[in-house]
């Protein structure tokens, strides 16, 4: 119930905190070294807080739905945890502050896997952590080369918004850019940081897996737009082609990766792996409409992708495995967790009138302005995305259906309840999305004016 | 001049007179045992050690140039006093954990020896943090030297331990004559011992004989300070004697000597010597780096947990060497918060090994498995100390790391940085398995041998936890005490 709270903050002040310069907390926390506790909700963190505030309580949830946990205080006192460390990040202006906690949020999610995940759990929770910690090694290193240069000014800081004018020369604008896009794209994760992905999402409880790919990923394209194009703008636009590239390559590789997995769950993280990596193209593609679409994009994955892993996750509880083709014709014994998963199928390929469309369409139509081989590229996804996702609904839905295991026992009422929100979201932004576009460009003004 | 002591300087060489005098009473009671002392000898040195924590407190820094020439009356000498003392209680309670395993209470093992020694190295550690000339740095050193090469075979029926006990003492001796000869050296260029008299002495050397005798002198000195600090090359001994001298003394080598190695580095080198020579700054960043890399490769391939204690705590040595390359008085707060946090972090992990002790037989980090089934608080606690000392945020042990960064990258050592930063991704790796292996099956947890419930043990790791937390939370006002510390430069 308290992972609702901020929800309900949120909701209920969205008024107020849409203004920019809105609800700060500042302390003191290291003086000697320049540390201070320093949160500040601004335009770019407020999709970012919606996003952790939704898919937090939903992925409490899912697990509570299913008795599956063991010392399940431990487990709720580790999401909420995760929640407050998130909060903490979407909202840190100290950037010694923010890479704590960027690293600091890895460890709730580690100790879910380890003690809530599969057989390999302890070697996949592993790789994930050091993989993590591997890219972001040199953060520090940077912070202080940062901290270093805006001593110029004479008021050595390491304020976000102050370093973001402090000059720097190009040449080590490229190192420090560099050093922090590798961290953000380790977590995201990019074409090619992704070899913790499949261990890490596949050996996680299906909360676990929610929170890698509706939140964590999130965190690293939150850090894009922060640091990357917030203190580095002319490097990072320089440098954007390529990662976009790169991105691409992702988009299209995950996509056929995607398509011959024989398992769902691993489908469905190899689906998130895509639309990430589309996020990622939008980010790269130098143009605040682009951005905005990419800001958006990330909130419409968290919520598809929480919805997709949940309900394969009450798929995989009634048909007793995750592989695809050993169980046809579900939709003949559960006809509403068939269309359920339809409906969110369906978004995932971004069809018009959900909201995955609004997003990719403008990203799409952006990078066609600036570079018509890559859009063409992107473009493929589309077709990859609706193979993909229809073969899993047919093989395992249609067909001649096979006997069940177990009994067949439809979707319940509490079940409903926990998914239907996340539905109306996805098809109120996609038939509408005026309001929420709105919101959003306010972050990417912010950064405009800033620069 | 005034050629007699005052009370007042009594009083402020309080402590160390109560631990002289308390250690020849605890000899006494020792002498004559009856049943009841045996069971309570234990309290007596704990209280002593309160009583001189109090006593540290409010002793007045003595101003009579018949001490001060010898012991150091200032706030840094006050600060490492009560650190020690703090380590000498922490250590008392840890070992009363050790009688009370079945396999030491069960044998005919005195305990009156072990307090006796242990308040004797305590002594040492105090005389190291104080002393204001190397004759009393080299008194100090060896009380506690050779209180230490006893209760390292203290468990005199396990052959294993006398192994410890004998190649502790074979190369402790030969770094004491290091030292000895390095001291030498020193005065027979300067014509002087005391610190503080070194630093303008150096100034005036001017034949190339003297300063190379001065420059051997002080290699000399770093060496045996190194040995003693268990640095890289001179690494050897550590492993071998952590991983055969009982779980409560590896505890106290492991805080106390590595604390007073550096204490002495840090009186000598950052406080009274403060960037005297380019030379000895890059020496030491090349042993820096050499027990950076070396220490964490090697501790990855641990599977003896005291052992691998050994290499976690040369690996922490490697970034207190950081503030000592930078070699400047601003950063010895750094180096001191490292320290705090290093002591609190090691005392629970040792507190937790504790509990799992065979005195007489090889550690290992499978002994752990399935703690957490076992015992989720003390695993809760092991990790919470893994992960300070692996430096994850937010716990304090990140931002030890980062002030000592900070310091360096603010000196231009940019590659201390660097490699100190990549190898913590390697000690996150080989803390981290150690909670992996925590966290197996209970299938396996149940096969090994029952938890050893110790109150002062538990008190000791859930005491020292809470510091880390309180350290985490609010580093505000040790902060500024450290930085205190060092405005009272001389």
């Amino acid at each position: 119930m308290c992972s609702l709270c901020p929800l309900i903050f949120l909701l209920v002040h969205q008024e107020t905190l849409s203004t920019p310069e809105s609800l700060s907390l500042y302390s003191a926390w290291f003086p000697p070294l320049g540390i201070d506790f320093h949160l500040k909700i601004d335009a770019l963190s407020l999709p970012f807080l919606f996003i952790t505030a939704i898919v937090i309580p939903v992925s409490i949830c899912v697990a509570k739905s299913n008795n599956e946990t063991p010392l399940t205080a431990q487990f709720y006192a580790l999401i909420l945890g995760l929640q407050t460390l998130t909060l903490a990040f979407f909202t840190a202006q100290n950037l010694i502050l923010f890479i704590a906690l960027w690293e600091a949020i890895l460890f709730p999610i580690y100790f879910i896997i380890l003690f809530w995940g599969g057989h390999g759990r302890q070697k996949a929770s592993l790789k994930f952590l050091l993989y993590m910690l591997a890219g972001s090694a040199l953060m520090v290193a940077a912070a202080l080369a940062l901290y270093s240069y805006s001593a110029v000014n004479g008021n050595p800081t390491f304020d976000i918004d102050a370093l973001k004018s402090i000059p720097l020369p190009v040449s080590a604008q490229k190192i420090l850019l560099a050093i922090f896009v590798l961290a953000f794209a380790v977590k995201t994760p990019l074409f090619p940081f992704h070899a913790w992905l499949p261990a890490a999402y596949g050996q996680a409880s299906t909360s676990g897996t929610i929170l890698l790919a509706g939140v964590l990923s999130k965190a690293g394209i939150y850090a894009l737009l922060k640091i990357g194009v917030g203190i580095f703008p002319e490097v990072f636009k320089e440098v954007s082609p390529f990662l976009a590239a790169l991105a691409i390559i992702g988009v299209l590789y995950a996509a056929v990766a995607a398509a011959v997995q024989n398992d769902f769950k691993q489908l469905i993280a190899y689906s998130s792996l895509s639309h990430v990596n589309f996020i990622l193209v939008g980010i790269f593609t130098w143009d605040a409409t682009a951005h905005s679409a990419a800001i958006l994009q990330a909130f419409n994955h968290s919520i598809t992708i929480t919805a997709l892993f949940t309900v394969a996750f009450w798929l995989e509880n009634r048909i007793g495995s995750t592989s695809i083709g050993q169980v046809h014709g579900v939709a003949k014994h559960m006809p509403k967790l068939c269309w359920i998963t339809l409906a969110f199928a369906m978004a995932a390929i971004s069809l018009p009138s959900t909201s995955n469309f609004v997003g990719e369409l403008i990203i799409l139509e952006r990078l066609f302005q600036q570079n018509v081989l890559q859009a063409v590229l992107l473009t493929l996804s589309v077709i990859l995305s609706a193979i993909y996702m229809l073969r899993w609904m047919q093989k395992v839905f249609f067909e001649e259906p096979t006997p069940l295991p177990g009994k067949s026992n439809d979707l319940r009422f509490s079940e409903i309840a926990i998914i239907a929100p996340l539905m109306l979201i996805i098809f109120w932004i996609g038939i509408y999305p005026a309001p929420a576009l709105r919101q959003i460009k306010l972050a990417v003004i912010n950064e405009e004016i800033n620069k | 001049m005034n050629s007699s002591l005052s009370i007042t300087d009594l009083a402020s060489m309080a402590p160390l007179l109560i631990f002289l005098f308390s250690t020849l009473s605890l000899m006494m009671i020792d002498c004559f045992p009856t049943k009841s002392t045996l069971r309570w000898i234990f309290v007596f040195p704990i209280a002593i050690q309160i009583l001189a924590a109090v006593v540290t407190l409010y002793a007045p820094l003595s101003e009579n140039p018949l001490l001060t020439r010898w012991i150091a009356f200032d706030p840094l000498a006050r600060f490492f006093t009560l650190l020690f003392i703090c380590i000498g209680i922490g250590c008392s309670l840890l070992a009363i954990s050790l009688f009370q395993n079945p396999e030491i209470s069960s044998s005919n093992i005195g305990r009156g020896e072990y307090f006796i020694l242990l308040l004797c190295a305590i002594a040492g550690l105090i005389m190291i943090g104080s002393a204001a000339d190397f004759l009393v740095l080299f008194a100090g050193i060896e009380i506690l030297s050779i209180a230490l090469y006893a209760l390292c075979g203290y468990i005199k029926n396990a052959g294993y331990s006398y192994e410890s006990s004998m190649k502790y003492f074979l190369m402790g001796a030969l770094a004491t004559a290091f030292f000895l000869y390095g001291v030498a050296l020193i005065y027979g260029a300067t014509g002087t011992t005391s610190f503080a008299a070194l630093l303008p002495a150096y100034q005036k050397l001017a034949s190339p004989s003297d300063l190379a005798l001065f420059t051997c002198g002080i290699a000399f000195v770093t060496a045996a300070l190194a040995f003693k600090a268990a640095l890289v090359p001179f690494q050897a001994w550590a492993p071998d004697v952590y991983a055969a001298a009982p779980t409560s003394v590896v505890a106290f080598m492991a805080i106390g000597t590595k604390i007073g190695a550096f204490a002495a580095f840090i009186r000598i080198f950052l406080f009274y010597m403060p960037e005297f020579s380019p030379l000895w700054n890059g020496a030491m960043s090349v042993i820096a780096y050499a027990t950076l890399i070396y220490a964490n490769f090697v501790a990855l391939r641990q599977k003896e947990l005291r052992r691998f204690f050994a290499y976690s705590g040369i690996s922490h040595a490697g970034f207190l060497l950081i503030p000592l390359v930078v070699g400047t008085a601003g950063a010895i707060p750094s180096a001191l918060f490292y320290l705090s946090m290093y002591a609190l972090a090691t005392f629970v992990a040792f507190a937790i090994i504790a509990t799992i002790d065979k005195p007489s037989q090889p550690l290992l980090m499978t002994d752990l498995s399935g703690l957490f089934y076992r015992s989720p608080l003390n695993a809760s606690l092991l990790t919470l100390s893994l992960l300070t000392l692996a430096g994850i945020p937010p716990s304090v042990g990140f931002f030890a790391k980062f002030y000592i960064f900070k310091e360096a990258f603010s000196a231009g050592y940019i590659g201390l940085v660097i490699v100190g930063s990549l190898m913590s991704v390697l000690a996150a790796f080989y803390y981290l398995r150690i909670i992996a292996l925590m966290a197996t099956s209970e299938q396996t947890a149940q096969q090994l041998m029952p938890l050893l419930l110790s109150p002062t043990a538990r008190f000791v790791s859930v005491f020292s936890a809470a510091g880390i937390i309180m350290l985490s939370l609010f580093p505000a006002p040790l902060l500024s005490l450290l930085n205190n510390l060092t405005m009272a430069l001389p």
